[in-house]
Formats: structure tokens, sequence, C-alpha cells
């Protein structure tokens, strides 16, 4: 494997380093080297959820490099942990009226069981799912869904996100009325079912003409909305990972952006868990 | 009469189909090569290492364009050049907090972006780069390349008559492709490092708001 530039390119960028040489009594921009506060906030500010999922693991340090055993002598991995934690959670400030020790006890539970079993996050796990919080135009007007995507290994190691679930207040068309009851008659075979007119131009309660087994597929309804372009997607607006990867737990991950070092990509919420994906999704 | 145009237009349908299955079975041949060719952990190890250059690359050629002190000749050159770090295609898509929380996000073609931060209206630009570059790890995706992520922090200044009017510290997400290309000069299939899409959000706005529109 080798990696040369073609030879255009390869001119074209030694005439730019040779300007650059030139003029460079004149340059007022540089590439910064030394240190300021920003720049050390920057340094441990978990920028990817990569790096969170790596420093959760013990894996890295703050530059990015192996953690060796320097590293892991200054800091133990339980202090590693509580720092990928929103610290200023409310949950967690005794001073915060909503200050909640269950929460902060289940915390403490959770760090625990982390360093006594040695767990790690699987990056590649399809129990890691993101959630796509994404602006959308329904006939002009935004509307924000979640849009649930996970991870997909195939047998040769490639990678892919495939989306698994979608959500949001748009799909919930159907109204709620228990002031009658709807059903197609049991004679209506004989009928032909002529009371299927009556039903489906009941258009707002058609979930009651359904099996009582009956669930809606709001994925399916999204891609034909996407698909009959009733509604345009805009941009993804902030993403929210749920791990449930870890056994018993689930842990939501996001993203704070401000300027200090207990910020990027940090755990907001961490508690119990004993559903499947497919039960997780169906029930967050 | 009929009968021949009628044929004429049967042939051309056939052929128009015949070409479309072409093409998807040549793109699906592709991804199945290029789905046997593996990196070793040693050279995504390297390619680490030219991600790292590709990127500094990149912020020097921003930290030129950006610079009107700067030869135009020279300027023009650093936005050509920077171009030529990316995938065909790539965009740049910029965050920013609007004072009551809400998001506000614009999507430009990557050579929109740079014309643009070429074209300031301030008559000096200071742009820096800090010395953190975060890059994940590679990993290969179902078309054979192998795919990462850079972040990399940018603290903008811009000046009218050496007044700051305005300052911020963005954050920028690269996304980094090494893709198999065929070199024609030595007639042989290389792996090459591509920047692709940026996602840059506004992390720290310290100057007027209003003013931000200019980066826009």
């Amino acid at each position: 494997m080798t990696l040369i530039p073609v030879p255009g390119r390869l001119v074209a960028l030694i005439f730019f380093l040779l300007l650059v040489a030139k003029n460079n009594n004149c340059y007022s921009q540089t590439i910064v080297k030394q240190e300021n506060q920003n720049e050390k906030n920057f340094l441990v500010r978990t920028k990817q959820f990569n790096e969170f999922v790596d420093r959760f693991n013990y894996k890295v340090n703050f530059h990015g490099d192996s953690a060796d055993s320097e590293f892991k002598s200054k800091i133990p991995r339980d202090k590693l942990i509580n720092s990928l934690f929103d610290l200023k959670d409310p949950r967690v400030d005794p001073n915060n009226e909503r200050y909640s020790k269950k929460y902060v006890d289940e915390k403490t539970e959770f760090i625990s069981e982390m360093i006594l079993k040695n767990l790690s996050i699987n990056k590649h796990s399809g129990k890691i799912i993101a959630e796509a919080r994404s602006r959308v135009l329904l006939k002009g007007t935004p509307h924000v869904i979640s849009i649930f995507l996970s991870q997909e290994v195939s047998g040769n190691n490639t990678v892919k996100w495939v989306i698994n679930d979608v959500k949001g207040d748009l799909f919930n068309f159907f109204k709620s009325d228990t002031s009658l009851v709807r059903f197609i008659p049991p004679s209506s075979n004989e009928t032909d079912f002529l009371n299927l007119k009556r039903a489906l131009d009941d258009t707002d309660h058609l979930q009651y003409y359904s099996s009582k087994d009956y669930c809606p597929d709001y994925l399916s309804v999204f891609y034909y909305m996407i698909n009959s372009k009733l509604i345009q997607f805009e941009y993804t607006e902030e993403i929210i990972y749920h791990i449930i990867d870890i056994p018993g737990w689930f842990i939501k991950v996001k993203e704070f952006n401000r300027n200090e070092m207990n910020s990027g990509w940090l755990i907001t919420d961490i508690g119990k868990n004993t559903f499947d994906k497919f039960n997780y999704l169906k029930n967050n | 009469m009929v009968k021949k145009l009628l044929t004429i237009v049967l042939a051309t349908a056939i052929s128009l189909i015949a070409s479309s299955q072409t093409k998807t079975a040549v793109t699906s041949k592709q991804a199945k090569i290029t789905d046997e060719i593996n990196l070793s952990p040693s050279d995504i190890e390297l390619f680490k290492e030219q991600t790292k250059q590709k990127v500094e690359e990149f912020q020097q050629y921003i930290v030129t364009l950006g610079n009107k002190n700067e030869p135009a000749e020279k300027r023009n050159m650093a936005e050509k050049e920077a171009l030529k770090l990316f995938y065909n295609g790539a965009q740049m898509e910029i965050t920013t907090i609007k004072p009551d929380g809400s998001i506000q996000k614009i999507n430009r073609p990557m050579e929109k972006y740079l014309a643009r931060l070429k074209s300031l209206p301030f008559t000096k630009v200071i742009i820096k780069f800090y010395d953190i570059a975060y890059i994940s790890e590679f990993t290969k995706g179902p078309d054979g390349k192998y795919y990462s992520t850079a972040t990399i922090i940018q603290e903008f200044t811009g000046f009218t008559n050496d007044e700051i009017v305005y300052k911020d510290v963005t954050k920028k997400e690269v996304e980094i492709i090494v893709d198999l290309v065929e070199d024609k000069f030595f007639n042989e299939k290389r792996w090459k490092i591509f920047l692709g899409d940026i996602k840059a959000t506004e992390t720290k706005s310290t100057e007027t708001e209003t003013k931000s529109t200019v980066l826009k």
C-alpha cells in the first residue's frame, strides 16, 4: 500500500509551499501551538461519540492516545467514568431542588459495577441506538420527529447505520373516542362488506376497526410520506444515543455544547433496563 | 412505416434497460472487489498519521485564503488546492445556536463555503486552529471504503479598521474517506485520503450576534 500524490498535484503543492515560504514575513495568521484555556477545555471535552466510548472503555487518554499505566495511575477508571456524566445535572447537586438521591445512588452503583465487572461498550454494537431528532416539513409546517438508527455489521466487518424506527406527534393522526362503539358487524360478510365504506370514511378512528393486535408501523408510514412528498426531511437538530449494550442498564448520551471541561458527549441519564432493543424502542 | 417506428422505439427501450442493468452489474462487481481488499492495522495507523497531515494541510489553506494580507494569487491557489482535498459533492453544514436556544442550520457546497470565506466583509481576518485534532478509528463501509471523523477547533476573529467586530470558536467534524482510486500516471490502484462533509458548530460567540450572519 502506498500513498503518493499525483504529479500535477505535487507540483501545485510545491508551488503553494514556495509561495507560503516567500510571503512568510507578512503572516498574521497561524495554527496555534500554545495552550490557552479554550484549548484546555477542548482537549478535555469529549469531542466525538467515538471518543466517549473510548474514554468509557478506559482505552484512550485525553490526547486520544492509548491509555498507558501512567495515565491510569493518575486517573482511575471510576473518576474517568464520573467525568463522562453531565456534572451540571440538577439531580446530582444537593443544593438544587431537583436533587435526586435515587439517581445519585444509581449512578454510584452503575460506576461500581462497570469497575467491578470490567464492563465496556462495544463500539459497533447493534444495541447502540442513535435517536436523530430531526426537522421535517409537513405541508410547509416544521415538525420535529425522532429517527432511530443502529449499526449493522456484516460478515466481512463492514459497518453501516440502518433506520430502525421513527416517532413523532406527526404520526399520531388517529383520535381516541370511546363515546361510540366502532366495529364492522358480524354479518357484513354476507353483504359483501358494504359496511367497509362506512368504516373507512371514519378517517380519524380507523384503529377501532382493526384487530386487537394492531400496532401501527410508523416507519412504513414515514417512508410512504417521504416517497409521496407529503413531508420533506430538512436536517437533524440533535442526536441522543441510547446504549443498552451493558446488561441491566440503559445509558443516554448527548452533546453539551458549552465552553468548559465537562462538555461534549456526556451521559445525560442512566437507569435499570430489562428491555431488548425492540421493546426498548417501543417503550421509550 | 408504423412497424418500423415501433421496432426503433422497442430497440431503444431494450438498449436503455440493458445499459442500466450493466451499470448496476459493474457497481456490484466493483463493490465485491473492494469488499475483498482490506487494510491491515499498520496501514490504518499510517492512514491515521496521513489524515492528520491532510487535516493540517486543509487548516493551512483556510488560514491563507481567509487572510486579507495575502496576495490574491496565493489565496486563489489556496482555495483551489483546498477543494482538491475533498470528495466530490462534499458539503459544509454550519450550526448556529440563536440567543433563544433554537438551532439554525445552513448547508453549502464546499466550493461555495470556501469562496465565501475568501470574500468576507472584514478588513482583517484572523483564523487560528487549536493544536487538537481527534481522529476516530477507521471503519470499513459496505462500499469497501474506510471512514473516520476528525475534530478540529477553529477560532475566528473578524476586524473592521483594527476593531474586533466578530469572534467565534467553532468545532468542526470532518468526515475522512479512504478510497481505492485509479492512479492513471502509475496505471494502478492506490488508497487515497479524501475529506468529506464537514459539520461546523459554533461553540462560543463573544461578540455581536447579528454580525454572525456574514459567515453563513
